[in-house]
């Protein structure tokens, strides 16, 4: 390892290997640092397909797509750091100052751009207010997916899934290959939050019933889980009374959320938006803080790992490129989104193609999603159907739409009115 | 001291006629029935007559209402049979720990017992872990002289147990203006009891606690309240004592005694017969079975659920101290200290607790009714304090006796016996000194003053790679590069501390246990990432299959089969 580098990439998953591969492609130095013994993060225990259809136009298995970047790092010049964790971090007139624990001991980096890369965590039982005891049996769908595709141990024989994201869907199908039951998937919002696909490959396919406007609230046993509560809840999540029941099981499986990792951004001081919970950054992926980026699930939660791949790309070129003066145009939201990014627009280094990146936060029909640049429409889109568990994707040329740091650039939504 | 056929009166104009007191040794026993278990405490209470020698005996059955029976470890075999220690110490959380620790420091064997699978696993790991200053206790309690006499040997107890300890002081802020006028004179109250106590204006209770409530007229400090880790104060102390020579049973229950004219014979466990000079009563909520057993019951324990919710590191610049508030109708609940807002020593916020009388002593449930009570009362304090920051919650279950004090002394009936019982807040407090008088009390018993002069007050604790700087961490980590590879991102906790615990004095073989020693899983994501990581590194250190590591207890494997298809390659 060197003292110095261009550009340090902080996390080895599907976000910091593209971005280490750009930056590398941008004729920049690079350092790659991995807290885990291999690269590819979560990817690694994701051995269900799906992955690469946007990318490369096909099915993939999560460590299948990951082993395509890997082997390209192999012929790149990126220096890669595994099993080396980023302890603190400080800006200096220099650029960053990283220092690094790892097997060989302590190490301090000095590097110009450092592009966060972190990915995200698993909300908690806690965090959803479980109450009752606390056995063993109550495990995130991550954690249940380590044991039984990296460890290959099952934690469960006959388990509940609480919440519908994806990867709770993907541990329900999971689960049942590797013989348990499972006995149903409570979600408490009324509509499911995992892709469609999943819901119909998943739970459809094997018969597992799910049960929107549904949530556990309590769990019972002392060593080990034996049963949860569940009940039905009303449009505040509050469970109504006199729908509780008792189901027997020995595991409870969490996928109630995602939660971007920007520990180490906040220590930085990078300022973060409340509602993606990622820093808010420009279309290059850099956050408010000047030579600091970020990318992937640290950025905004992503639903497929292909724009995950494509944000790292364009946080590791920016990261590369000279230090330029940024003139920063807000991009504003009107309507039910749940957030856009990116937050704020470069027209400093604005090119023909700028990727903005949306959640609506309820279901809509036939909605109308609008572009305008001081109340002139430059885009409009129509969508038939909005999700929020869909993230939409806008590629849009902002180079020549007069945008100039005072203007007010907006994106609204709008659901076509039912009488029409 | 009101008689007996008094009290009756009493009892039955409140409750009706199915209640009745009887005194008898000194002893006032309560018999009968009533609806609820709340009636039952109550008519204990009323019968309490804490500045008297006579102590409540509480039979009251509550019709309906289950009282759950301890309960046991499974394993039976004979490890302990014949065993005939000088002392057998009932009991291994804070206090019964830090007695085994002191009785140590004598020429005596000592063997401690514990039922649990690990030291503390009761009120000792489900307390807020303050340092009381003593304020609200009155001079003629038990618990006011050991909370006071304890409070003094933190620091050197600490520094020699190697536990992280912090004198914060205790901050309290009062809203009612009328106060300024008063509270400057009540500091003399507390000063003249030995705990030292400064009034605080507006201005300089909020330079201390700038994020209090800013209605706050004035406030009183008290700088000798402190934190520590009360689960790392327990392993530490029994740590200690088993380096000197005492012998550490866990997974072992006491299950009846042999008493005879007074003298217990033989204590039956599920691990064999012990037959014991001398037992010691430190076995918290169980201390009433626990001297029924040995035929010297003459208190009854009433358990008290609190619970704490713990917030994440982030939202802990809040608070820099020990904070509550005083005089707002919320603060104040009988037998509760009021709860407050806790900077812990590992720098997370801890919130609560509050009080609510169980029947069940095992009762570790939590509910979202006491997270909410307490988080509206706390507000009152702590106007920024979010819900959202909640990263776990717990509740433990205090040992109260109806006369709310401890019971520190040699068996009434039984002579060779000493009961460290009754011990509810400020018991962390008052432990290290509870221990120092428990032990004298069981060696005069035993017949011996002689000292062990092999005894070393000193244990080095798991060195905390993340605390230390930079330089010392490094050279650990050259020494043992497993301490340069981090398995908790949260805590940033180190393979080599992980793989350090599981070889120490105390036997420690559970996810859980390696999280009350060094922390992984303590953080935000609270195991998410690095739950898997440490089963599969108790199964490597400890050669076990990974299906027979648990969570904490027996019975609470975390793994159940393994797949189908082969292992896959470990991340680490």
């Amino acid at each position: 390892m060197k003292e110095n580098y261009d550009v340090a990439v902080l996390g080895g998953g599907p976000a910091g290997l593209a971005a280490a591969l750009a930056a590398d492609a941008a004729g920049a130095s690079v350092l790659l640092i991995e807290r885990e013994g291999r690269l590819g993060g979560i990817l690694k225990q994701c051995i269900h397909d799906g992955f690469g259809l946007v990318r490369f136009g096909k099915k993939l298995a999560g460590p299948e797509y990951a082993q395509h970047f890997i082997d390209a790092l192999a012929q790149s010049k990126v220096e890669t750091a595994l099993l080396t964790f980023a302890t603190h971090a400080e800006q200096t007139p220099d650029g960053v100052k990283l220092t690094l624990v790892s097997r060989a001991g302590m190490h301090t980096i000095t590097v110009k751009k450092l592009v966060l890369a972190t990915g995200c965590r698993e909300r908690t039982a806690r965090q959803v207010a479980i109450h009752g005891t606390r056995p063993a049996g109550i495990f995130t769908a991550g954690a249940a997916q380590y044991y039984t595709n990296i460890l290959g141990e099952l934690p469960t024989k006959r388990c509940v899934i609480l919440g519908s994201g994806d990867i709770g869907l993907i541990m329900a199908r999971r689960l049942t290959l590797e013989g348990a039951e499972v006995l149903g998937v409570y979600e408490a919002k009324p509509t499911p939050s995992g892709l469609a696909r999943n819901i119909s490959q998943c739970l459809k396919d094997f018969d597992i019933p799910i049960s929107t406007s549904h949530t556990v609230t309590r769990v019972f046993g002392k060593e080990r889980l034996e049963a949860v509560e569940i009940a039905e809840v009303d449009a505040a999540m509050q469970p109504k009374p006199g729908t509780a029941k008792r189901i027997d099981c020995d595991a409870l499986i969490l996928s109630v959320g995602l939660i971007p990792e920007n520990e180490l951004a906040e220590t930085l001081g990078v300022a973060l938006d409340k509602r993606t919970k990622g820093p808010v950054c420009d279309q290059n992926g850099q956050t408010m803080t000047e030579g600091i980026y970020a990318c992937g699930n640290a950025l905004h939660v992503n639903d497929l790992v292909d724009y995950v791949t494509e944000s790292g790309e364009i946080a590791g070129r920016a990261a590369a490129a000279a230090s330029a003066q940024r003139s920063l145009c807000p991009l504003a939201t009107q309507g039910e989104f749940l957030y856009a990014v990116p937050q704020q627009i470069d027209l400093a280094t604005l090119k023909t193609q700028t990727v903005l990146f949306f959640r609506v936060s309820r279901e809509m029909q036939n909605a109308m999603v609008t572009l305008s640049v001081n109340g002139k429409t430059i885009l409009e889109k129509r969508y038939r159907h909005l999700r929020p568990p869909e993230m939409e994707r806008l590629a849009v040329d902002l180079s020549s739409a007069g945008l100039a740091q005072n203007s007010a650039l907006l994106l609204t939504v709008k659901e076509a009115d039912k009488t029409e | 001291m009101q008689s007996a056929a008094k009290l009756t009166e009493l009892l039955r104009g409140q409750f009706g006629n199915t209640v009745s007191a009887k005194e008898q040794n000194g002893i006032l026993y309560l018999s009968g029935h009533l609806p609820d278990w709340d009636s039952v405490v109550a008519a204990g209470r009323l019968c309490a007559d804490p500045k008297s020698r006579r102590m409540v005996v509480n039979d009251i059955a509550a019709t309906g209402c289950e009282r759950p029976k301890m309960q046991l470890p499974t394993m039976e075999d004979k490890a302990l049979e014949g065993a005939a220690p000088d002392v057998l110490v009932i009991g291994a959380g804070v206090v019964g720990c830090a007695i085994a620790r002191e009785l140590a420091r004598y020429d005596v064997t000592v063997l401690l017992v514990e039922k649990e699978h690990d030291v503390g696993m009761q009120a000792s790991s489900r307390n807020d872990g303050m340092v009381h200053p003593g304020i609200d206790l009155k001079p003629w309690q038990v618990k006011q002289k050991y909370n006071l006499a304890g409070n003094r040997m933190y620091p050197e107890i600490c520094r020699e147990l190697e536990v992280p300890f912090a004198r914060t002081g205790q901050i309290i802020g009062i809203t009612q203006a009328w106060a300024r006028a008063v509270l400057p004179l009540s500091v003399h109250y507390w000063r003249r009891m030995g705990i030292p106590c400064n009034y605080l204006s507006r201005d300089a209770l909020l330079k201390k606690e700038p994020h209090l409530a800013p209605d706050v007229a004035c406030g009183l400090e008290f700088p000798t309240a402190g934190i520590v880790c009360p689960y790392g104060l327990t392993i530490a102390y029994a740590e200690n004592a088993v380096q000197n020579g005492v012998k550490l049973s866990l997974d072992t229950a006491v299950l009846g005694m042999k008493v005879q004219d007074g003298k217990i014979y033989a204590v039956r466990t599920n691990r064999g017969t012990i037959r014991p000079k001398v037992v010691v009563n430190a076995a918290g909520v169980f201390s009433e079975e626990i001297a029924q057993m040995a035929n010297d019951r003459f208190f009854s324990i009433h358990p008290r659920k609190g619970t704490n919710a713990i917030l994440d590191k982030k939202a802990a610049f809040r608070v820099q101290t020990i904070a509550s508030l005083l005089g707002t109708a919320a603060t104040k609940s009988a037998h509760s200290k009021g709860g407050g807002l806790v900077r812990t020593v590992d720098g997370n916020l801890l919130v609560g607790p509050d009080a609510v009388e169980t029947a069940a002593k095992e009762d570790y449930a939590t509910n979202a009714e006491s997270v909410h009570a307490t988080f509206a009362k706390q507000k009152n304090a702590l106007p920024e304090l979010s819900e959202a920051d909640i990263i776990t919650y717990f509740t433990g279950v205090r040992a109260a006796t109806y006369e709310e004090d401890f019971v520190i002394c040699p068996g009434r009936a039984t002579k060779n016996l000493v009961h460290a019982a009754g011990i509810q807040s400020p018991g962390l407090t008052a432990a290290p000194a509870i221990g120092v008088a428990v032990a004298k009390m069981a060696a005069e018993l035993v017949g011996t003053t002689k000292k062990n002069s092999k005894f070393q007050p000193h244990r080095t604790a798991v060195p905390h790679l993340s605390s230390l700087p930079q330089a010392e961490r490094n050279a650990l980590i050259h020494q043992n590069p497993d301490f340069g590879v981090i398995v908790c991102r949260c805590e940033e906790i180190s393979r080599g501390e992980i793989i350090a615990a599981l070889h120490r004095p105390v036997p420690c073989d559970t996810v859980d246990g390696v999280k009350r020693r060094v922390r992984p899983g303590m953080g935000r994501c609270q195991g998410g990432f690095c739950g898997p990581l440490v089963t599969q590194i108790i199964a490597e250190e400890l050669h076990k299959p990974l299906e027979q590591v648990c969570k904490s207890g027996e019975g609470s494997e975390l793994l159940l089969a393994p797949t189908k298809a082969e292992t896959g390659q470990s991340n680490f």
